[in-house]
């Protein structure tokens, strides 16, 4: 763990005191290393369980997937932020890598922590850079709403959760993950268990987001600077699907019966986010609500909490984390020539950006889970288990899938097919920085066709 | 009072609101995206004249511009030192390393032993698997009396 911490760390001094011309060769060279070096997290031991690195943080197959996809986005986001702001002064421009820097740190003891406050507060300490990330480097003077919707909605969830976190350690009287999965609290069904089994999951809820508590994430979206929403579809949203499976298995055997309301709440919301992106005029809203709508399927394999649906929801997890983080910088290439996400403005890229275009295609396949892609196998695996606990979720989970399918359609065609506006006639020619970054994201996901057990989780 | 200060309170705000935010809160990024946006440039009047009178295009000062940086022999190096990172490092190599771990929990092995303990039951004429885990000739029980 130290061993990607450390340097992650140095990234810091590196950012302050490399020299203004070679800021961004230096950062993205060192973090493209960090990245390198976190894939030896996935030599783990024989041992399904835990690796205790030290008695504080630790990984076990389930956090390994995540941890690696922070390392990896962070060379991403240094990557896909630079051309526009590098024109800005140059403390501002290390002021913003380094809180970039910071994110990374956070989500890394977040991923890592083995007990649950250390995980508490880490989950809440990514919410300053990416506060200050939206709010201050955003492109419009909505960001500031959209700030404080995110704060707002993030800390309302998770506050019930510190206080249930501190009744649990009055109770058993430990919060280590290495040792409460031995001695689980026993629920019997009061009011006052259901109350704390509700504050245990709503800070999670919120996080992914269950339909219902969405709102903060699309206007969170829009307003980011391209790094903002990479990270938060990518990762942030990733740490509320992580935290609900921590927090689950604690959970019985409460669960069993109150998660199912959150459970059709959650395949509901699916559909009418989905069908919400059907009438987008917006493209990174489009790309916002289609997260929403594949987290809703996360919650549902989550809390159905059979191996199946756990081992679809973190494959689920990881591939979205690719693709719409793909997707993301693909509306950024669109909105740094355009300037406009409007989507009946940006019309019939593909004569103009052919290789863009393959990009475009090959990550709405991925969007739309086509077979050999690991949203497929993601999807199926939670589908599957939620067919077996009740056939008729089948009509909820094929309809979601049928509108994924539509819409990430839509999306294409729209941008890429059709005639050219004249507004677009002289747009700059694509950068080898652009067609590298998005390759970086498409890459491992084709690669991770090859060996998903990867990404399976704890049941391989 | 409170009325008063409502009343007051439009004009209040613009005053200790106004010098404050619209230098230091606002951004500042000169791209066109933020120029072009209307409360950055209602705010940033001056500097949205100068991002418009000076559309430079990088490929009029740079043929081979990778989208990295303004001075070319900084775009080059960073190209290369993306792409030996990206690509070579993490791509190529990381991917050679993640193929040739371990056998996580011996899967491939115990399938690949499975598969040699069939062909050599069949060969001999053996069924694939026998009734008893243990052989039952060898397996020494208490005598029956003892359970009394």
């Amino acid at each position: 763990m130290l061993k990607i911490l450390i340097p992650t760390l140095m990234l810091l001094p590196t950012t302050w005191l490399s020299s203004p011309k070679w800021l961004w060769t230096t950062t993205t060279a060192q973090s493209l290393m960090i990245a390198s070096l976190s894939l030896t997290w996935l030599k783990r031991s024989a041992e399904p369980g835990w690796l205790t690195l030290n008695s504080y943080l630790a990984i076990d197959p389930l956090s390994t997937p995540l941890l690696v996809l922070t390392c990896w986005l962070l060379p991403l986001m240094i990557m896909a932020s630079q051309n526009h702001i590098s024109p800005e002064p140059i403390n501002r421009q290390r002021m913003y890598i380094s809180l970039l820097i910071s994110l990374q740190v956070f989500l890394i003891m977040a991923f890592g922590a083995t007990e649950i406050i250390l995980f508490y507060v880490m989950f809440e300490a990514t919410l300053i850079p990416t506060l200050a990330i939206i709010t201050r480097w955003g492109n419009q003077a909505e960001r500031l709403n959209a700030g404080t919707y995110f704060l707002f909605y993030t800390l309302v969830g998770s506050l019930p959760l510190l206080i249930a976190l501190l009744i649990l350690q009055k109770d058993v009287g430990t919060l280590s993950m290495l040792l409460i999965q031995y001695s689980p609290p026993t629920l019997l069904p009061s009011w006052t268990n259901k109350i704390w089994w509700a504050a245990c999951l709503l800070a999670f809820l919120v996080k992914m987001p269950l339909y219902g508590i969405h709102l903060w994430l699309p206007k969170a979206h829009v307003e980011a600077p391209i790094a903002g929403s990479m990270v938060l579809a990518a990762v942030l949203l990733k740490l509320g699907g992580y935290g609900m499976m921590r927090m689950v298995i604690l959970l019985d055997p409460l669960t069993k019966e109150l998660a199912y309301p959150f459970i059709i709440l959650a395949l509901w919301g699916a559909i009418m986010t989905g069908s919400t992106c059907l009438r987008q005029t917006d493209l990174k809203a489009l790309i916002a609500y289609s997260s929403v709508s594949h987290m809703g399927l996360v919650v549902g394999g989550i809390l159905i909490q059979t191996p199946w649906g756990f081992t679809g929801a973190i494959i689920l997890m990881i591939a979205h984390g690719l693709v719409s983080s793909a997707l993301f910088c693909l509306a950024n290439t669109v909105y740094e020539r355009t300037n406009t996400r409007t989507l009946l403005i940006t019309r019939g890229m593909q004569t103009l950006l052919p290789l863009t275009a393959t990009w475009w295609f090959i990550a709405s396949l991925a969007n739309l889970a086509l077979p050999p892609f690991p949203n497929l196998t993601g999807e199926m695996a939670i589908m599957a288990s939620l067919f077996y606990w009740s056939e008729w979720t089948l009509i909820l989970t094929g309809l979601a899938a049928l509108i994924t399918i539509i819409y990430t359609m839509y999306m294409f065609m729209t941008t890429q097919w059709g005639p050219v506006p004249p507004s677009m006639n002289n747009i700059e020619p694509p950068h080898s920085r652009e067609h590298l970054l998005i390759s970086l994201h498409l890459i491992p996901i084709l690669l991770l066709i090859l060996k998903p057990e990867l990404v399976w989780g704890w049941y391989y | 009072m409170a009325a008063r200060f409502l009343r007051i309170w439009p004009t209040w705000s613009r005053v200790r609101l106004g010098p404050v935010s619209g230098a230091r809160l606002v951004s500042q990024t000169r791209s066109p995206a933020a120029a072009e946006s209307a409360t950055v440039s209602d705010l940033k009047p001056a500097e949205h004249k100068a991002v418009k009178s000076a559309p430079v295009s990088m490929y009029d000062k740079n043929k081979d511009y990778h989208g990295f940086h303004s001075d070319p022999h900084v775009d080059k190096w960073n190209m290369r030192a993306a792409f030996f990172f990206g690509i070579s490092v993490a791509i190529v190599i990381g991917s050679a390393f993640i193929h040739y771990l371990p056998d996580h929990g011996m899967r491939l092995w115990a399938r690949r032993e499975a598969e040699r303990v069939i062909k050599q039951r069949e060969a001999q004429g053996l069924p694939v698997m026998d009734e008893y885990y243990y052989d039952p000739s060898k397996i020494v029980l208490p005598p029956v009396e003892e359970e009394d």
